[in-house]
């Protein structure tokens, strides 16, 4: 009994102590006394005193942290992101930013497992594709109205569409890419060429008149592949494909449409080169062409960096050109985007809306936004602001980005839609199996295509 | 396992014939000595302890009267005694509670859980009340549709059967090494078990790095050796056979020291008596190296299953690149495995349905090869 009793009263004092430490907390208040001294006379001695005579009482915004989540995990890519927070702390005394990063192929399952556990990053920088099953779920909080005003007054048309799903607006649009050819000047004039390729048929020739062999192994490769990556797969290949008057998808989500006699004529032009051993599909990342293993590969600009620091032979010998052409088309890029979000969950959306619009607006008049400064300086991507685009001209009037900036006037933006990225991983999983030989060109793109109408379907 | 046990008697193997003679320590003899008789069984020619079975010591002899017979009394058990055993079982359930509550709320619960899901269209972020119950839809997907997860299966087979065969025999074969007289014998051990103690992530970075056709240690020594450069991993008709290897690099040292333990609890009659009939070293591995091992390689090739069928990380490793600018699963999905397959369902296509009907499929896929493992291999009484 005794024993009871004492536990009972245990209970009842760690519910108090509980109660008063997860009570609210009372609003820090700044309390300033204006005082006046007044002087007292006493009998024996004179005093002055103090009496306050107005107490003027300022509320003093509650401290938060946030938490950012990016894919520029890098260190060179890092640092200068810290820094623009830190700027941004050091304005805002109130606020603490976690900057959190991983790299790009753990963003989206960072992303899906933060939030099914509950703690979801308050903004995350991510990929336009994944945007219609973000907000499909809930898990994009809609802009307020002085962001979206910004947005829609400052950025591009095909920014805004990149950003735009169910006629809502989820974010900030950043970085474009797009991808061009890109070839190595100096390889191409010991073969004998003084410009790039313009069509599919001369970059056929091109692709086996580059390529260099040894004893029946590829040493250099005439196009570099990038297989095990859907964008690295998928983007060159719908190049491509639109280059050659084909489609994707069509606009209305029914079917896929890649399975054409323009995406079986791309196609082949892989698994014709593959087989007459012009390209070696174990030859397959960017790097290959950085090293000097490749002579071409179409990629998008965020390479650069890598070109200029470590390109075989000199950024000067890095040469940039429109897709090849086919039959009809006309030579089209694909154009993909990024955008800040904000979680819908987020307890601070507010100050996290704060934070992002900061990151995204000039510092003042004819500069340049933080974000812009970012990627110009840092990633070598084309910032989608126009202020930005014009403040930071000089950075994007290289050889190499002045084709790309170009190219993103008449560049064809990735479909948004969802199920878009499983769709993508069908296309590539098939491609694949051609380049391999483990299936002929038109059975592969059959299969994708009847798997991207079931996804497409199911999603409807 | 069984090393100290077995070195403690001189006949038989297993821990059943410590004794000689029947098991039991209670007597039941009709014969009754002032004291419990040490051997059970009915009391034997010359045996010069059987008493009359009344409780009147004979003469010469001093019995106490009643000792021997106190505590059973016509199988009507004691209250006090029943008490105690009472509480003994509470204390033994209650110090197990930690564990099995544990078990409950995260392995059987959760296994509970993900089978519901596998019934249901879920995509991580929708709320579970309005989740879109499917029935066997995921699972007729999974084997009618999903030319990737059958991929999956295959290489995950492939895998598992070539790297327990191999560590196997390379871990049978290292233990009979490392249990002869051989130098440096301690050193050497510690050298096969360094694998094992590394991350299994940490070592699939390393081996991407070092078979990279371009810049891998690999190719360069090769090249040193005029053999042009591989592709390794960057070929799908290598890729699988050079996860098998890195698989074995891992775990053949925790083979070897297992077998090892296993073969000290041989004991050297066996093999003194083998010689002494003229039995070659061969046949001595055969009919006694072998059969004693049969235990240790029953939990070696069971549990090393269980493990390589589950395989994800060192795929993911050497799959993914330094970067993570690639998908996993190798090219042409010719590295692709089922628990990675069931990873890019869940967190890139957002299908949780779907993935953890990979997960139950594979579930009774264990269960039935370790069952069938254990018929097989068991040895029969």
């Amino acid at each position: 009994m005794k024993s009871m009793r004492f536990v009972l009263y245990l209970v009842v004092l760690s519910a108090m102590i509980l109660a008063a430490a997860c009570g609210p907390a009372p609003t820090p208040q700044i309390i300033e006394k204006v005082v006046e001294k007044t002087t007292i006379v006493e009998s024996t001695r004179v005093v002055e005193v103090e009496v306050p005579v107005q107490v003027q009482v300022t509320e003093v915004p509650q401290p938060v942290k946030l938490t950012m989540l990016t894919h520029w995990g890098e260190e060179s890519l890092m640092k200068p992101m810290q820094a623009k927070l830190d700027e941004y702390m050091a304005l805002n005394p109130h606020v603490t930013i976690e900057y959190q990063a991983v790299t790009f192929d753990q963003l989206l399952p960072k992303i899906a497992t933060a939030r099914a556990a509950g703690i979801s990053p308050d903004i995350y920088h991510f990929y336009n594709l994944w945007m219609p099953d973000f907000a499909k779920g809930g898990m994009l909080a809609v802009p307020p109205p002085d962001v979206l005003e910004d947005i829609k007054a400052n950025y591009t048309p095909g920014s805004l569409q990149a950003v735009t799903y169910a006629d809502t607006i989820w974010g900030y649009p950043t970085e474009i890419n797009t991808y061009q050819l890109v070839y190595n000047k100096k390889m191409l004039k010991d073969a004998g060429y003084d410009k790039p390729p313009a069509t599919l048929a001369e970059l056929t020739e091109y692709t086996c008149k580059l390529t260099k062999s040894s004893g029946g192994k590829v040493e250099v490769t005439g196009m570099a592949l990038m297989p095990g990556w859907d964008s690295g797969v998928v983007h060159p290949f719908l190049s491509l494909l639109w280059s050659a008057g084909g489609q994707y998808v069509a606009d209305d989500l029914s079917a896929a449409l890649f399975d054409s006699p323009e995406g079986l004529s791309v196609l082949k032009y892989y698994t014709d080169m593959i087989t007459q051993k012009c390209i070696d599909p174990a030859i397959g990342s960017f790097n290959d062409f950085v090293t000097g293993k490749a002579a071409m590969i179409i990629m998008a600009n965020w390479f650069r960096s890598t070109l200029q620091a470590s390109f075989v032979d000199g950024y000067e010998n890095v040469g940039v050109a429109q897709i090849p052409t086919s039959g009809s088309g006309t030579p089209t890029a694909l154009q993909y985007n990024w955008l800040w979000g904000v979680d819908n969950g987020s307890p601070n959306r507010d100050e996290a809306w704060k934070l992002v619009k900061w990151l995204n607006t000039p510092t003042a008049e004819g500069q340049a936004s933080p974000m812009g400064d970012y990627l110009t300086s840092a990633l070598g991507a084309i910032p989608s602001r126009t202020s930005d685009q014009v403040a930071l001209k000089d950075r994007l009037s290289d050889e190499f980005m002045t084709a790309y900036v170009a190219s993103a006037a008449t560049a064809k933006p990735e479909p948004v839609y969802a199920g878009g990225q499983e769709v993508k991983t069908a296309l590539q999983t098939e491609v694949e199996a051609a380049w391999y030989g483990k299936k002929t060109p038109e059975d592969a793109l059959k299969t994708a295509a009847e798997e991207a109408n079931r996804i497409l379907g199911e999603n409807k | 396992m069984n090393a100290e046990t077995a070195s403690e008697h001189s006949g038989g193997s297993g821990p059943e014939s410590e004794h000689s003679g029947g098991s039991g320590s209670e007597s039941e003899h009709s014969g009754g000595s002032g004291s419990e008789s040490e051997h059970s069984g009915p009391p034997g020619p010359g045996d010069a302890q059987v008493q009359p079975m009344h409780n009147t010591p004979a003469p010469g002899n001093h019995t106490p009267s009643g000792q021997g017979h106190a505590e059973f009394s016509l199988g009507i058990p004691n209250p006090r005694r029943r008490k105690r055993i009472n509480n003994k079982a509470m204390w033994a359930f209650i110090f197990i509670a930690p564990a099995v509550i544990f078990l409950i709320f995260f392995s059987f619960i959760p296994i509970l859980f993900s089978g519901w899901i596998s019934l249901n269209n879920w995509d991580l972020i929708t709320p579970l009340n309005k989740m879109k119950f499917m029935g066997t839809d995921n699972y007729t997907y999974l084997f009618q549709r999903d030319d990737i997860f059958k991929a999956g299966l295959r290489n995950t087979f492939v895998f598992t059967i070539a790297g327990v065969t191999i560590n196997t025999i390379l871990g049978l074969a290292g233990a009979l090494l490392l249990n002869s007289k051989i130098r440096f014998r301690t050193f050497w051990r510690s050298i096969y078990f360094l694998p094992i103690v590394t991350a299994p992530l940490a070592l699939g970075m390393m081996w991407y790095s070092l078979l990279n056709k371009n810049f891998g240690l690999i190719n360069n020594l090769l090249g040193y050796l005029g053999i042009p450069p591989q592709p390794f991993l960057s070929s799908p008709d290598t890729a699988l056979a050079c996860i098998i290897g890195i698989a074995v690099y891992q775990y053949v040292g925790y083979y070897i020291i297992v077998s090892t333990a296993g073969l000290q609890g041989i004991p050297q009659e066996y093999y003194d008596a083998a010689a002494v009939d003229g039995a070659s070293p061969p046949q001595s591995f055969w009919y006694i190296t072998l059969p004693q091992l049969r235990p240790v390689l029953l939990f070696l090739i069971v549990t090393n299953t269980i493990g390589a069928l589950q395989v994800f990380d060192l795929v993911f490793a050497t799959t993914t690149g330094v970067a993570a600018e690639t998908s996993g699963g190798g090219p042409a999905n010719s590295t692709m495995v089922i628990v990675l397959h069931m990873y890019n369902t869940a967190f890139k296509f957002f299908k949780m349905g779907r993935a953890s009907a990979m997960a139950m499929v594979l579930f009774v896929i264990i269960l039935l090869i370790t069952l069938i493992q254990l018929r097989l291999l068991q040895k029969r009484d």
